[in-house]
C-alpha cells in the first residue's frame, strides 16, 4: 500500500516536473518525429500512394521507443546521478523499483502520445490506415519499450558521466534507427546484409510493429520474435539490476 | 557507534582508522577543516560509502548490509552536502513526494513553516536561493521525525536567519529524546550545539570531549591585559599567575578565573594612581582549543 502510494506520487511528480513545466523538451520531442515524418514522406515518395508514409509511421514509432530507452532513460539516470539525485533517494525508504517504474511510466506516456500524433498525422495527411487490431499493437509496443528501456538503463548503469551516456546512446540509437528498417527499407541492402540486421532486436520490433500495425499481419506471426524481445529484456533487466549504481 | 573506521578512495586515505560512540538523545559533532574526513565518515554511517575497514553501528543497525540498511533506512533523516532535487519541482512537491517515500501523511504546511518557507512552496528548486534549498533540506531530513539525524556542513551557504532555525530544530529535535550527528567547520555551530565533539584533523581523530572539556583541556590559560602609566603587579597579583610586559602593556596569563583576576588588577591599579588606557579580558574559547590540537586554524587562510 505504502509503496504504490510512492509510486503514484512519483508518477504525478514525474509528470509535473518533466512534461508541464519541460514545455520546450516536451515540444521537440513530439515535434521531431512528425518533421521526419513529413521530411522523409516527401524524400522517398515517388506518388501519394507509393507506401513510404506507412512505412515511416510504424518505423519513426519505432525509433522513438529505441531513443526513449537510450536517451529517455538511460542518459536520464546518468544525469541523475552526476547531479547527485540518486544519493538523496538512495537514503529514503524508497524501493528501486518505484523509482524505475515510474521513470518508464512517464516514459511510455511520452511515446504514446508521439504515436498517437504520427498516426493521426499519417492517417490525415498520407492516408496512412492502421488496420491492426489495437490490443496486439499495444502488445508490441510496450514489449518493445520493456526491451529497449531494459537496455537503456544498462547504458544507465555502465555510464560514469552524462556525457559518456549521450555518446554511447548516440552511438546505439542513430545507426541503429537507420539499420532497423526504420526509416530505410532494409531490403535495399544486399540480402546477406538484410538478414543479418534482422537478428537485431531493434529491426524485430520495427518489423512486427509494421506488419501487425499497417498490413494488419496477426501477432502470433512474430510469436518467436516476440519471444527473443522477451529475453532481451530479462537479460537487459538482470544485468541493469546488477551494474546499476545509485552512487 | 564507530570502530576502526577506515575509507580509502584509491590511494588517498580520506578517513583513517577512527572510533567514536554517540550517547542516544544528545548532539554529537565531527569539527574539522575541509578534507578532514567528517563527510566521509558521515556517508558511511548511512550507508553511502563502504568503509575500507572497521565496523559501524547505527541503532545496532550495520549500514554496510543492504538488509540493515533497509531496515534503518526509515529511522534515519539527513541532510546530505553534495546533493540536489529536481530543479523543475517545487518545495511543496518535494516535501510531498518525500513524505510518500516514508509512508507518512504529508506534512508541507507545518514543515515549510518550521524552516521559514511558508510563503515559498510553490517555488521552483531552481528559482530558490542556496540558504532555501538547504532549509528545504533540512525539511525533508526532519518531515518523519527520525531517530537519528544526519547533518552535513548544515549552515553551509545558510545566511544567520536559516543558522538560526536550524540550531532551534536541531535543539528541538535533541530535547525530544533523538540523537544528531554532524559535521561542521563552524566553531561556534559547535560550541552552541555539541554535547561532545570530535576534532577531526587528516582522517584521524585528534580529541574527543564536549566543548567545556576541551577548552579546558586545550585552550590554554585566560588572559587579562592591561596598559596603565605606573603600573606594576604586586606579589598578590604575582601570584595569580605569569606575567609578561610589552611596553606599557601588562600581561597575565592564568589557570584561575580571570573575572576575579580582573578585579583584583584594577583595585591594585587603582590604589597605585595608575591611570587605566586599555583592559582587556581573554577566555580560552573552542578556537583556542583547535588551533592548539591541530596546529591549525580552522579556517585556511587565502593565498
Amino acid at each position: 500500500m505504502t509503496e504504490l502510494r510512492m509510486f503514484l506520487v512519483q508518477t504525478r511528480m514525474n509528470f509535473i516536473w518533466y512534461f508541464r513545466r519541460d514545455g520546450e523538451m516536451v515540444f521537440w520531442t513530439l515535434a521531431m518525429p512528425v518533421f521526419f515524418l513529413v521530411l522523409f514522406s516527401f524524400a522517398f515518395s515517388s506518388g501519394p500512394n507509393s507506401g513510404s508514409s506507412g512505412f515511416l509511421v510504424p518505423g519513426i514509432i519505432g525509433a522513438q521507443v529505441l531513443s526513449s530507452g537510450f536517451w529517455g532513460v538511460g542518459v536520464m539516470l546518468a544525469t541523475f546521478r552526476e547531479k547527485h539525485l540518486l544519493r538523496r533517494v538512495y537514503i529514503t525508504p524508497m524501493p528501486p523499483w518505484v523509482f524505475f517504474a515510474s521513470l518508464v511510466t512517464y516514459r511510455m506516456a511520452l511515446l504514446a502520445t508521439q504515436a498517437v500524433i504520427l498516426i493521426a498525422v499519417g492517417a490525415l495527411v498520407f492516408h496512412v490506415h492502421v488496420i491492426g487490431r489495437p490490443w496486439e499493437i499495444l502488445a508490441v509496443l510496450l514489449l518493445g519499450t520493456a526491451t529497449f528501456v531494459s537496455l537503456g538503463t544498462i547504458v544507465g548503469a555502465v555510464a560514469r558521466t552524462t556525457e559518456s551516456a549521450n555518446n554511447i546512446a548516440s552511438v546505439l540509437t542513430v545507426p541503429l534507427a537507420f539499420l532497423s528498417d526504420a526509416y530505410i527499407p532494409i531490403d535495399r541492402f544486399p540480402h546477406a546484409v538484410s538478414s543479418a540486421l534482422r537478428l537485431l532486436p531493434s529491426t524485430q520490433f520495427i518489423d512486427t510493429l509494421r506488419d501487425v500495425a499497417i498490413y494488419g499481419v496477426p501477432l502470433a506471426h512474430y510469436g518467436a520474435w516476440m519471444a527473443l524481445l522477451a529475453l532481451w529484456t530479462v537479460a537487459g533487466t538482470l544485468i541493469s539490476a546488477r551494474t546499476f549504481r545509485w552512487l | 557507534m564507530v570502530a576502526g573506521l577506515v575509507k580509502a578512495f584509491g590511494s588517498v586515505v580520506a578517513v583513517d582508522g577512527i572510533d567514536f560512540a554517540v550517547q542516544p538523545g544528545t548532539i554529537f559533532g565531527l569539527l574539522g577543516r575541509n578534507g578532514a574526513g567528517k563527510t566521509t565518515t558521515l556517508e558511511c554511517c548511512i550507508g553511502l560509502g563502504k568503509p575500507t575497514a572497521g565496523s559501524i553501528r547505527v541503532l545496532g543497525l550495520d549500514p554496510t548490509k543492504s538488509r540493515d540498511l533497509a531496515a534503518l533506512r526509515p529511522k534515519i533523516g539527513a541532510q546530505l552536502q553534495a546533493t540536489s532535487l529536481p530543479e523543475k519541482a517545487n518545495a511543496g512537491e518535494v516535501l510531498e513526494l518525500y513524505a510518500a517515500y516514508y509512508g507518512i501523511p504529508p506534512r508541507t504546511q507545518e514543515m515549510a513553516e518550521r524552516v521559514g518557507l511558508a510563503d515559498k512552496l510553490d517555488r521552483q528548486i531552481a528559482q530558490m536561493s542556496g540558504g532555501e534549498q538547504q532549509r528545504l533540506a533540512l525539511a525533508l531530513a526532519l518531515q518523519h521525525d527520525p531517530d537519528v539525524l544526519f547533518l552535513d556542513e548544515p549552515s553551509a551557504g545558510m545566511d544567520a536567519f536559516g543558522r538560526r532555525i536550524m540550531w532551534s530544530e536541531v535543539e528541538r529535535l535533541r530535547d525530544a529524546g533523538k540523537t544528531i550527528v554532524l559535521t561542521t567547520h563552524y566553531i561556534e555551530e559547535a560550541e552552541r550545539l555539541c554535547d561532545r565533539i570530535c576534532v577531526m584533523q587528516r582522517g584521524r581523530i585528534v580529541a574527543d570531549a564536549s566543548p567545556a572539556e576541551l577548552v579546558a583541556q586545550f585552550g590554554g590559560d585566560a588572559g587579562v591585559s592591561i596598559a596603565a602609566d605606573g603600573f606594576t603587579p604586586d606579589a598578590a597579583l604575582e601570584a595569580l599567575g605569569t606575567w609578561t610586559r610589552t611596553g606599557s602593556q601588562w600581561k597575565l596569563a592564568t589557570r584561575g578565573e580571570p573575572g576575579l583576576a580582573l578585579a583584583a588588577i584594577v583595585t591594585h591599579a587603582n590604589a597605585l594612581g595608575a591611570k587605566i588606557v586599555s583592559l582587556d579580558l581573554h577566555r580560552p574559547t573552542l578556537e583556542d582549543a583547535f588551533v592548539a590540537l591541530t596546529g591549525e586554524t580552522i579556517l585556511e587562510v587565502a593565498q
